[in-house]
């Protein structure tokens, strides 16, 4: 049986004290191992942001790439490789901003990867610009008068594309996030959790007392998360309550489900045929 | 009499010219004769103008030639084109709607004949029906080459082409054609066989078994390709959002372990520059393929360039290795991306192949058939292979800078990777020691790179006056000393597959004696010229430029090097 001890890593942890990433890197751990997911079969993809810097504090295999594109590189080494669990850990302006188009592409594919968006509503790498998250009216020193545009609506978007795992964790619910991350992962197909967390160097609005007052667990209350017309009315309540927990889902085949030949087995598997390729070439 | 001609096919799209041009050189190649055929289209799917001109010959040809002997013309448009390039005794052969022209003109009435045979839409059928037998082709083989393209459709279709085919036969059967010339049957000298397809070909052959796109001409070719080609076998080709995620999916897969590639022009490939850089400093083996199309932006997009060349020796920030090349005929557009493939595992680097409109889009004749290898090297590195698996180290400081190559979760090996400068085991650093080793690794593969590169092909490389040339201008070149050795005078050349990292020692080898050096290039800035001073200090007496976006000529080069003599 695995512990989180596991997946110890002795580099330096690059973080600000208190930052929401420890409980969600706390709870991803406490899910792998009570998956009994070793470091050796977990990929974890992940772009640029302080969410990027993820994988380098746990072991596992990683693939730490650029800003906004940690989607493409999972959805090319599920492809190659479709018996990897690949995880992506990213932040809201490293996927919703950024890569925006790979979001909505990655949902479209239903490609069976876990997207993991460590979601403060804020730029903390670069020091605290507005992000696609970012509520009208957040102040700050690039935006002294506030956002103009819309907030991005992640979950709405997911299901708008056909996402069939939608769900939202808090960082300040460890074991609640930690069941989620295990449910995702089980689930078949493509599955994101936008995780809310404080951002305590440059968010002063959205702090740990503002979400913890806030969430609250759809798991307590009668809610079907197989109700996609729920889920799109869920989707967008923000204010006084927020509610966290699967929104939706539903199984269909995955994007490497749906290629025949991968059926027998991952790409990574199939071994060169000198003569399948030279019968190719003969009949063109 | 040697045959050596020109049949230039033109009219809109949507017309049909390129079946009536497939339809011909498939006629050709089948009858024993060497063909070549360039397709010249507008970036528009209806409407405008189109042609397809192929040199027919009974010797070996590697470019086209500016001389139309007979034009075909499906619209009033290709008349006035085209007419020009027409010699004495060349003739036009126009549907009879159109009137007047400055050169002889037989008027077929392609579209009537085409209603009696069944449909208007074989209009073209007729044409290229008319259009052998004036160079006195037998019937029998064109209905020969009509049974194998429409054999599988309804037969209808195929009765409906040949009644076509003979309509247009019989509608000039009268008539003398300067260049007509015996149809003897001859050995067939090879397979038709375009850019687009020896690439994807080469892939395969590569073992490559995943290609991530985003469409753009004239790079879809070589996807299309594979598309067509993998049916039934394990190879994943995904169209990607756009070219970033479509070059990040293929690092992705890459570094999963599978061979990747993706297929660009010139704009697709600025948006994956930075995914270039993530695979060098990531030491990725990607393979990306640029079918360069005049620029910027959007430029001429089904047109031909070699403008691309000093973009991609250097696109990404900063720096680190890749390779660089650039085929210069089909046949080595398969043995270069089947290199390519190779050599980006084995130094674990990307590998670009430079080609272009022209080599990709233009039919040759292939003497050789391709021949795939018979077992592919991966360079990679198993638990067994390692000393301790448990403390891999993805990156490690070797002497010639390549580190054993694991693959994530096919082992006890961690491999961690990252994009921002790393630790030997890929951990984020920015420690100022480290930075300059790692940056020191990276370039330590170069020299063994360099060992790689294959210098310049010479052809008369001793001649007075050489010219140098790279990637699919070759044919032109050749051809150009030939015609200039005819007319006595002194000339060469060298042309290069290999650009980079830049084989200097074998080019000052294969140069050292070279008295007058002209490049050929077809951009404006003399690119390659630029690029041989800077790495051989060579000078370069001039350049033949040619930036109109069409091919190279022969004839553009015979007409400028007077400057030089």
């Amino acid at each position: 049986m695995l512990t989180k001890e596991n997946f110890f890593c002795d580099f330096e942890n690059k973080w600000c004290p208190g930052c929401g990433n420890f409980q969600i890197l706390e709870a991803m751990k406490e899910a792998f191992a009570e998956m009994d997911l070793p470091p050796e079969k977990l990929l974890i993809v992940s772009g640029i942001g302080q969410a990027g810097k993820t994988p380098h504090f746990l072991k596992c295999n990683f693939f730490h790439g650029l800003h906004g594109r940690a989607l493409p590189v999972a959805t090319g080494a599920k492809i190659a490789n479709h018996e990897l669990t690949v995880v992506v850990s990213s932040g809201d302006g490293d996927c919703y901003g950024e890569g925006g188009n790979h979001f909505i592409s990655a949902v479209r594919r239903n490609i069976d990867i876990t997207l993991l968006v460590h979601n403060n509503k804020v730029y903390g790498l670069t020091k605290g610009q507005a992000s696609p998250t970012s509520d009208i009216g957040f102040r700050t020193k690039m935006q002294p008068h506030g956002v103009i545009a819309n907030s991005f609506n992640p979950l709405a978007v997911a299901l708008a594309f056909g996402a069939g795992f939608v769900a939202r964790g808090f960082s300040g619910k460890k074991t609640h996030l930690n069941q989620l991350i295990r449910k995702a992962i089980a689930h078949k197909g493509f599955s994101m959790i936008d995780i809310m967390q404080p951002c305590v160097s440059f968010n002063p609005v959205n702090t740990f007392a503002w979400y913890n007052k806030r969430a609250y667990d759809l798991a307590e209350e009668d809610y079907d998360a197989t109700d996609l017309d729920a889920a799109f009315s869920l989707s967008r309540k923000w204010g006084d309550r927020i509610p966290i927990g699967i929104l939706y889902q539903k199984e269909s085949p995955s994007y490497t489900d749906r290629i025949a030949h991968l059926n027998t087995g991952p790409l990574i598997d199939f071994t060169y045929e000198k003569d399948r390729v030279q019968h190719v070439i003969d009949t063109q | 009499m040697s045959v050596d001609i020109t049949v230039t096919i033109g009219g809109e799209a949507g017309q049909g010219i390129q079946t009536v041009g497939d339809l011909l050189a498939q006629v050709c190649q089948r009858a024993g004769l060497y063909v070549m055929a360039i397709n010249d289209f507008e970036s528009r799917i209806r409407g405008g103008h189109s042609f397809v001109q192929i040199r027919i010959s009974d010797h070996e040809i590697f470019s086209p030639r500016n001389d139309v002997h007979l034009l075909i013309a499906l619209d009033r448009q290709t008349v006035i084109l085209h007419q020009g390039r027409i010699p004495d005794g060349g003739i036009i052969l126009s549907d009879e709607s159109f009137s007047e022209a400055e050169k002889p003109l037989m008027r077929v009435a392609f579209e009537k004949l085409a209603e009696q045979a069944g449909g208007k839409i074989t209009a073209n059928t007729v044409a290229a029906g008319s259009c052998l037998a004036l160079l006195g082709a037998p019937f029998d083989n064109f209905k020969d080459v009509l049974s194998v393209r429409f054999g599988s459709k309804d037969s209808s279709v195929l009765d409906k082409n040949i009644k076509a085919a003979e309509l247009g036969y019989q509608a000039v059967s009268k008539a003398d054609f300067k260049w007509a010339f015996g149809w003897e049957k001859r050995a067939e000298k090879g397979v038709l066989m375009n850019g687009s397809k020896a690439i994807a070909l080469g892939a395969l052959a590569a073992d490559c078994r995943f290609a991530s796109f985003y469409p753009m001409s004239p790079a879809t070719g070589v996807i299309r390709n594979l598309t067509a080609m993998t049916e039934g076998i394990p190879f994943v080709v995904e169209q990607a959002e756009d070219e970033i995620a479509a070059v990040n999916m293929v690092i992705g897969a890459a570094f999963a372990g599978v061979r990747s590639m993706t297929s660009t022009s010139g704009g697709g490939f600025c948006l994956m520059t930075e995914g270039l850089g993530l695979a060098g400093i990531a030491e990725i083996p990607i393979v990306i393929i640029n079918a360069q199309r005049p620029g910027p932006a959007t430029g001429l997009p089904t047109r031909t360039a070699q403008g691309d060349l000093l973009f991609v020796i250097n696109a990404s920030q900063d720096e680190f290795p890749r390779f660089v090349f650039a085929p210069r005929s089909v046949d080595e557009a398969f043995y270069a991306t089947i290199r390519a493939f190779e050599l980006s595992e084995k130094f674990q680097v990307p590998a670009i192949i430079l080609t272009d409109q022209f080599l990709s889009d233009s039919v040759f004749l292939i003497r050789e058939k391709f021949i795939a290898p018979a077992s592919v090297s991966r360079f990679i590195a198993v638990d067994a292979d390692l000393e301790d698996p448990k403390n891999y180290h993805r990156f490690a400081v070797t002497e010639s800078g390549v580190s054993p190559r694991a693959l994530p979760c096919r082992g006890t090996a961690l491999v961690t990777s990252s994009g921002n400068e790393h630790l030997e085991d890929g951990h984020i650093s920015e420690d100022k020691a480290n930075r300059t080793r790692m940056v020191n690794k990276r370039n330590a593969k170069i020299a063994a790179m360099i060992a790689e590169m294959n210098g310049p092909n010479g052809y008369f490389e001793d001649a007075g006056i050489l010219l140098i040339g790279w990637g699919s201008c070759t044919g032109a070149i050749k051809e150009a000393v030939d015609l200039l050795r005819e007319k006595n005078v002194d000339a060469g050349c060298l042309t290069f597959s290999d650009l980079w990292p830049f084989p200097a020692e074998k080019v000052m080898d294969t140069m050292g004696k070279a008295k007058k050096c002209v490049t050929v290039e077809l951009n404006s800035a003399a690119q390659f010229k630029l690029l041989l001073r800077q790495q051989t200090g060579i000078n370069c007496a001039g350049s033949i430029l040619k930036y109109d976006g069409r091919p190279l000529f022969p004839q553009d080069i015979i007409e400028q090097i007077n400057d030089f003599i």
